[in-house]
């Protein structure tokens, strides 16, 4: 009897515990989750408008010390200079909540861009994390990478240094560099998924 | 251009990493304390010694594991060594889970010790020698710091017997108590071995004994879809682990590497190679002979329902009615009988639909749930007092128990007939009587046609009393003739009711706090004045409109009131509830019962409600007193109060662990054993003796047993 009925709660939590079917999910070498969103100038954007065209998403918090090593020591924005002007499209995503870390206004992060001479094609504003979730953006910063067929072909950290020293900038294997420079002279990625570090991105709790 | 970054990379590298110099063994930083632990500092040529990095954190601060999970990163540590002295890699003890949001991250809180071994051989001299270690972690809460610190131990290398005593109680104390956390190497007679599925991995893990907890935390990231929970089934021998895959893993790993933990604080280091799990029993073997005790208990335990204090007010006052129908016809009382069986079914199966449905929906509730609704308590309390005062003679209600005769009144009687067995299974619902529990925990794994066969074994079960009396003439003979004695015992039935809201209203002052307490004093205000002018204008329709006004407003309240008052639960609640011995009492958590546990320390868990009578009776005959508090504290058991009175998921979901779905139960855990003892839903100071006396003795782990692991 008491077996039995442990058993049976056993199975009772397992019927309650079965995830509600999710909507397409990111996952490498597949179509990308379509998505429109809004950016800090109020325009909206969606993936499909930009279809034969590499795509960066850039997951970023300013006030991670993993986002900071990017953007203090310069890396970050010189890789957007660099991608921007070879015509990809790159994307900054701010998925922190209202009142967490890194949560923004449009006009803070506009003035943000400035002081940092930082040139993303936009920054999407996603304080609901809707963006966040459709992808499974975990840390910041993240990286994604979708090709021109609309396909993503790199999700994962930005480099192989998992630190927060900014020496470690140099020497560091760039993922994103490798993607990008792979995808378009028409080889296969060959890391695609790599383990992102950094911060967990601050999505409403 | 150039030098503003090299200006910011400068102020990001101090600004962002604070980094601790210290020419000692430990470094205070942002929100923890790090230190070299070396329980001795002779270091003996050719022997290795144990040593450990330990981290004391800040309340609510965390470090991580070797496979931090979705984000953050472990310590590391780099060393400048003598020639001929080595040091080991850190071993990582079990970590916990921590959910942040949707993502999960492993690691410790609290504090941790990562050991290590250190060894001098030649070229290395006797003598005394700095190691130096490089350190680094990150540690976080919501927010992440990175930290460095630069630490220096002392030792000295010696060959033979040490000169000097050069042992630290402190550092022995620290490697003592937390070095033997580390996972252990699965015994050889115990095997591991997973199976590929769509969703993920199957891992089916033998360790001769039935394991209902498990947890696996993956050696190797992007394995596994972290956040995920994991489904245990347990078997005659061990458990099968149901666990889902990182969307993006594209190869089957050739081993599945980890660490297991399990009930009692076990861990195992865990290398699984691929192989057939043989599938779980899906649900209970579906066992007719299960199911006929099962429904026959259930029966039982609705019998038992009509005794409990909850209940017996509502029948007698149908006793009541049954004098007054004493006089009519055996076919008209027969019907009142399934009329208020019907009353009884109907509420179960409602409610029992109601709690399957919201499970389908993902929530997890248990029994006794509406209680867990501040609104669902103003609206009995007020119902119940207002019915309170229609019995004590402020007015009749349509559904007065005292009208006869006529098919009219008749039919109003089948409706309160009806209603009554409505209000006996809601005032039932919080008194979980023995069998009670078991048969609901059993019932709600199943399909749904078994399902309502229980809930309706068990709605029969309440009516039974009821029913025996309309259907046995006989015994209604014996009721003594309708009379003016009906009046007075209708009058007296309205003192029990009163003291029901009684217990209502100090639910509610316990679990929402004062103002609630205002608003619902309130609400029985408005329900007098509306009593008032029913009673005094009877019958009149300008009065019964402004009656069913103030009744509107009084439901209005019921419903607006708890969003606007309610305070929001306070630690303090969750201990208020036990009269005596306060202190002794902790919250409840998995985690502080797995590290009480983990400790060597018997633990007992008491679930409990504030709205649960038995509960509450319980703790004051027995868990309170002095004899029984005295056998916890000569046994050293760790005692947890895991109080269910708001809803709370973590608590649901350990009491469906326990093949239960409401309180109170009972749980006593012994360190090394997966299952606890469940004691009885009623208690006794002795029952509670004879458990604690039953706990094998030497439960707890020595802890000198420890330090002899290394080799």
């Amino acid at each position: 009897m008491k077996s039995l009925s442990c058993l049976a709660g056993v199975a009772a939590l397992a019927v309650a515990l079965v995830p509600v079917a999710a909507g397409a999910q990111a996952v490498v070498g597949s179509p990308a989750p379509a998505f429109t969103a809004t950016d800090s100038h109020g325009q909206t954007h969606s993936l499909t408008e930009y279809r034969g065209k590499y795509v960066v998403l850039e997951w970023h918090n300013h006030d991670c010390p993993y986002t900071k090593k990017h953007y203090a020591s310069g890396n970050m924005q010189s890789l957007q200079k660099e991608w921007t002007t070879k015509g990809v499209v790159w994307f900054t995503v701010i998925s922190s909540a209202p009142g967490q870390q890194g949560y923004v206004t449009d006009s803070e992060e506009n003035a943000y861009l400035d002081q940092m001479h930082a040139v993303p094609t936009a920054v999407l504003m996603d304080p609901e994390g809707k963006l966040g979730h459709l992808f499974s953006a975990k840390t910041t910063p993240e990286m994604y990478v979708i090709d021109p067929e609309g396909k993503l072909i790199y999700e994962g950290a930005i480099d192989d240094h998992a630190t927060p020293d900014v020496s470690d900038i140099k020497g560091a294997d760039n993922y994103l560099n490798d993607a990008l420079m792979e995808s378009m002279s028409g080889k296969p990625v060959a890391h695609a998924y790599t383990r992102s570090y950094g911060c967990s991105v601050k999505y409403a709790n | 251009m150039r030098r503003f970054r090299l200006i910011c990379a400068l102020i990001a590298a101090f600004a962002a990493v604070p980094l601790a110099f210290a020419a000692s063994n430990s470094a205070d930083v942002a929100h923890l304390r790090v230190q070299l632990v070396f329980p001795n500092q002779n270091l003996n040529t050719g022997a290795p010694a144990n040593a450990g990095l330990y981290f004391k954190l800040e309340s609510g601060w965390h470090v991580y594991w070797e496979n931090a999970g979705d984000s953050g990163e472990p310590p590391h540590i780099q060393w400048t060594l003598p020639a001929g002295v080595t040091a080991s890699a850190m071993q990582f003890p079990a970590p916990q889970r921590l959910p942040l949001g949707p993502l999960m991250d492993f690691g410790y809180e609290n504090e941790v010790l990562f050991p290590f071994t250190v060894k001098a051989a030649a070229p290395a001299k006797p003598g005394s020698f700095v190691l130096h270690a490089k350190v680094d972690w990150l540690v976080c809460r919501e927010v992440c710091i990175p930290g460095k610190a630069e630490l220096d131990q002392n030792v000295n290398v010696v060959s033979g017997a040490p000169v000097v005593d050069l042992t630290s109680p402190s550092d022995q104390e620290l490697w003592n108590r937390l070095a033997n956390a580390i996972p252990r190497a699965l015994p050889s007679s115990d095997t591991a071995i997973f199976q590929p599925m769509p969703s993920g991995f199957r891992l089916a893990v033998t360790t001769g004994q039935r394991e209902t907890q498990a947890a696996f935390f993956p050696e190797d990231e992007d394995v596994l879809d972290n956040p995920a929970p994991q489904t245990v089934t347990p078997t005659a021998t061990g458990l099968i682990l149901d666990l889902k895959k990182d969307a993006n893993l594209t190869k089957i790993p050739a081993q599945m590497n980890g660490v297991l933990e399990l009930a009692g604080g076990r861990n195992y280091e865990i290398a699984a190679t691929p192989g057939t799990v043989a599938a779980p029993p899906a649900a209970p073997a579906f066992s007719f002979a299960a199911l006929a005790s099962t429904v026959f208990f259930a029966f039982l335990g609705g019998l038992l329902l009509n005794l409990m204090p909850c209940v017996f007010p509502v029948l007698f006052l149908k006793g009541l009615a049954l004098v007054q129908s004493g006089a009519e016809e055996r076919h008209k009382l027969r019907a009142h009988g399934l009329v208020y069986t019907m009353g009884i079914l109907v509420s179960f199966w409602a409610l029992v639909g109601l709690l399957l449905g919201l499970r389908a929906a993902g929530a997890t509730l248990g029994w006794g749930f509406q209680f867990q609704s501040p609104i669902f308590l103003l609206v009995l309390a007020g119902l119940l007092f207002f019915f309170g005062l229609s019995l004590a003679g402020q007015f009749e209600i349509g559904l007065t128990l005292t009208s006869a005769g006529g098919s009219l009144a008749a039919k109003q009687d089948y409706m309160g007939s009806f209603f009554t067995g409505v209000l006996a299974v809601i005032v039932a619902t919080p008194c979980t009587a023995p069998f009670m529990g078991a048969a609901i925990g059993y019932a709600l794994a199943q399909p749904a046609a078994v399902t309502f066969a229980i809930f309706t074994a068990l709605a029969l079960g309440l009516a039974a009393p009821y029913v025996a009396l309309t259907l046995q003439p006989a015994w209604t003979r014996m009721l003594p003739k309708p009379g003016v004695w009906m009046e007075i015992l209708k009058q007296a039935v309205s003192v029990p009711i009163f003291g029901t809201v009684i217990w209502l209203t100090w639910v509610v002052a316990e679990a929402y706090g004062a103002n609630l307490l205002l608003a619902l004093l309130s609400i029985f205000l408005l329900l007098a004045i509306a009593g008032w002018f029913l009673g005094r204008w009877p019958a009149q329709r300008w009065a019964t409109l402004v009656a069913v006004l103030l009744l509107l407003t009084a439901l209005a309240a019921c419903i607006t009131a708890p969003r606007e008052l309610a305070e929001a639960p306070s630690e303090k609640s969750a201990l208020t509830s036990v009269g005596a011995a306060r202190g002794a009492w902790q919250p409840w958590s998995t985690d502080g019962v797995q590290r009480a546990l983990a400790a060597g320390q018997p633990v007992f868990v008491d679930f409990t409600a504030s709205w649960c009578l038995s509960c509450q009776v319980n703790e004051r005959v027995a868990l309170s007193q002095p004899e029984v508090m005295q056998a916890f504290g000569e046994r050293n058991v760790a005692l947890f109060k895991a109080d269910w009175t708001r809803e709370d998921p973590a608590i649901t979901q350990a009491l469906t662990a326990l093949g239960r779905s409401g309180v109170p139960v009972y749980a006593l855990y012994s360190p090394g054993q997966s299952d606890p003892q469940l004691l009885p839903q009623v208690l006794t100071p002795g029952i509670v003796l004879d458990a604690i006396n039953k706990l094998p003795t030497g439960a707890a782990t020595p802890v000198s047993a420890v330090s002899s692991k290394q080799q």
